[in-house]
């Protein structure tokens, strides 16, 4: 039974990690139904920013930490400010490739620095070890991933039912042409949106740092993996992202738990989540939380 | 005066020689950036600096190399177009990095007859058919795993082991010959994992350990083997951990730290901290060539070099014998190659029958935070039972 247990908590903990990567994501399609192809890029610069804050200048990784959230932030806001403003009002599907290309120019930017290739760790910040209870064993990083996801949810949670900011960016996603005619900055609240998926896309590259090391291409994935959880959750909802991304995590393990022994090489953790996925879409192809989209014809 | 007239006619000598130096391209194919560059950036700057080394020391005399080191984003169509660039200029040799790049390529490889030396040291890449021409620097992936099951077959008689292989040809290359050796020396492969780079590997893990599995063999690079070795020592398993070549090695020891300790790995090449010529030549290539610490302790950085220095060789004996550099020239240069190079722990030897270079390995474990030999070099005659029948 501690195997199923096992099991249980790690699915929770790599969908805790999967749904903080996917917080960013929900929050750009939320406040302005674009689809940032380029998510998995600002992981990566973010989780580099602290990376070489830490090691190149020496300073505490919490610090570096900080300012690689703040600096994320601010890549995301000029993101938006630079190449996606001129694109309000465009087909989407323009926007699409422009994210598209986004993703190639970060990606040829992030390998003119060191960081393009090659494995890294970040300094030790957490003691070594883990938790461990009734045969279930957790990592310092791991819990840390819990731990940040509930924070960052509990505070998009407050942000957007509490904060003027929030109920602002609510309004320009329900409706744009109300909002801005009472008065709403749309373009604001894109901007802002885009600098708030900065930040918990670099929470996202340390914690994944921290627990697996750092490597452009694994975390450039981890940016792939949240389509899979943003479709199941729901594209819009923030309730959405966590809950699908802790369905997929739990998804991955309890497959390479209990079917992987019987396919030949394995790899199933990789494929049913997508199963489930098809089948959820089946009956709920807004996602589990999404919104539901009426059009009169 | 008689001074400047001397000044003069040396300066006019040298202008002749390096006017009459010949240009020979060696170009390499590679993954600088994408899937596998933590081997390829380091594999490249090897070839870099040899090539380098050889032309400031005037190695071949009256030759000047001009080596290009190509990323091709370990994407099979970019090396495609990078070897025909190669065979359109008639290059003499090509280095090569993937094993689906160097396996896809086979057959145009034996038309063109361009001797091709990949990274990739998958033993399909020298059967039959089309395997004329491909010349792999060290022993096999398969030579390499059963080598490292002959030693756990020594310390752990009738071990159960388990093998977590990369999701590709590079990992599966050695499956089937390990699954053969093991029954012969005793020891039993319980489950056989194919491992992408993830978050977490505790599924696997305790799956593993449900089984009595006592051993992890991988054939994988060392991103992945560290983040699955620090999940073991995290749920406190028992289990003890191997590697053939490009899964271990100082990578893995700084990926991975503590929990590398016990880490049974098996390669050709020398360790920078041994005191030899090997890890010396390494070390001063690496300094003066202006290599930071990170890219001289990864073993990637010799391999690089040995694939250059084959090469080279291979050009400078074809020169020797006084016949024109070409492909055809180098081919023949290197099926008669015996060399005792400076980088690996054994001569590099060819023939028509044999396309492996070093043939000797040793085993090493990581003690305190380095790799120390366990073994004196040597060849698995098992390896050559299972694959060959003889």
């Amino acid at each position: 039974m501690s195997y199923f247990f096992q099991l249980l908590i790690s699915g929770i903990v790599v969908g805790s990690v999967y749904a903080l990567a996917a917080l960013g994501f929900v929050l750009i399609y939320k406040a302005s139904r674009v689809i940032n192809f380029a998510h998995g890029h600002f992981i990566a610069i973010g989780a580099f920013t602290a990376y070489a804050l830490a090691v190149g200048l020496g300073l505490s990784v919490w610090i570096a930490a900080a300012f690689a959230l703040v600096f994320t932030a601010v890549v995301g806001y000029f993101t938006e400010r630079v190449f996606l403003k001129p694109l309000v009002g465009q087909p989407i599907i323009s926007v699409i490739m422009v994210t598209i290309g986004l993703a190639s120019v970060f990606g040829g930017l992030i390998h003119l620095t060191p960081y393009g290739s090659g494995n890294f760790s970040l300094p030790g910040f957490l003691p070594e070890g883990g938790v461990s209870f009734a045969g279930i064993s957790v990592s310092y990083p791991q819990l840390l991933a819990v731990v940040f996801t509930a924070v960052f949810l509990a505070a998009f949670g407050w942000f957007f039912q509490r904060s003027t900011v929030g109920i602002a960016m609510r309004a320009v996603a329900d409706d744009q042409m109300a909002s801005m005619s009472l008065g709403v900055s749309v373009e604001k609240v894109f901007a802002l949106a885009w600098a708030a998926a900065g930040v918990t896309a670099a929470a996202a590259g340390l914690i994944v740092g921290a627990i697996s090391g750092l490597n452009l291409e694994g975390l450039v994935g981890i940016g792939l993996k949240v389509f899979p959880v943003v479709i199941l959750g729901g594209l819009d909802s923030i309730p959405g992202a966590v809950v699908g991304g802790i369905i997929i995590g739990l998804l991955e393990n309890l497959a390479a738990g209990y079917l992987d022994a019987y396919i030949p090489g394995g790899g199933t953790g990789d494929v049913f989540p997508f199963l489930v996925l098809l089948l959820v879409l089946w009956f709920k192809p807004h996602g589990l939380f999404g919104t539901e989209e009426i059009e009169r014809v | 005066m008689k001074n400047k007239w001397t000044l003069w006619a040396l300066a006019a000598v040298l202008a002749m020689g390096f006017a009459a130096a010949e240009k020979v391209h060696i170009m390499w194919s590679g993954a600088i950036t994408g899937p596998t560059s933590d081997a390829g950036k380091y594999y490249a700057q090897g070839i870099e600096d040899y090539c380098s080394w050889a032309n400031d020391t005037g190695y071949v005399s009256g030759v000047e190399f001009v080596c290009e080191t190509r990323d091709d984003q370990y994407n099979n169509a970019n090396t495609l177009r990078n070897f025909e660039e190669a065979v359109d200029r008639g290059d003499p040799v090509f280095l090569g990095y993937s094993t689906g790049g160097t396996l896809q390529l086979k057959p145009l490889v034996q038309e063109v007859g361009l001797p091709f030396i990949p990274a990739s040291y998958h033993i399909g890449n020298i059967d039959p058919p089309d395997n004329d021409y491909i010349f792999l620097p060290i022993a096999s992936y398969s030579e390499q795993v059963i080598a490292v099951l002959e030693y756990i077959a020594k310390v752990s008689p009738g071990a159960k082991v388990a093998m977590a292989i990369h999701p590709s040809p590079f990992g599966r290359a050695p499956v089937e010959d390990a699954k053969k050796a093991a029954k012969d020396l005793g020891i039993e492969i319980v489950e056989v994992q194919e491992m992408a780079k993830g978050l977490d590997y505790t599924a696997t893990l305790k799956r593993f350990e449900n089984k009595g599995v006592e051993y992890i063999v991988y054939q994988n690079v060392a991103g992945p083997v560290a983040n699955m070795i620090k999940d073991a020592k995290r749920l406190g398993l028992g289990i003890k951990h191997a590697g053939a070549h490009y899964a271990g090695g100082p990578d893995l020891l700084r990926l991975a730290g503590d929990a590398a300790e016990g880490f049974l790995w098996v390669t050709a090449y020398y360790m920078p901290h041994e005191d030899n010529a090997a890890a010396r030549f390494v070390k001063e290539l690496g300094a003066k060539y202006g290599r930071p610490a990170d890219t001289i302790e990864s073993v990637h950085y010799p391999s690089g070099m040995l694939a250059a220095a084959i090469a080279i060789e291979a050009i400078k004996e074809a020169k020797d014998a006084g016949k024109k550099i070409s492909s055809e020239s180098v081919y023949q240069a290197l099926l008669k190659m015996n060399w005792p190079n400076k980088l690996a722990v054994g001569p590099v030897t060819y023939s028509k029958d044999d396309h492996v270079g070093v043939d000797q390995l040793r085993v090493l474990e990581a003690k305190n935070g380095t790799f120390v030999p366990v073994t004196e070099p040597f060849s698995s005659e098992l390896f050559r039972k299972v694959h060959y029948g003889k």
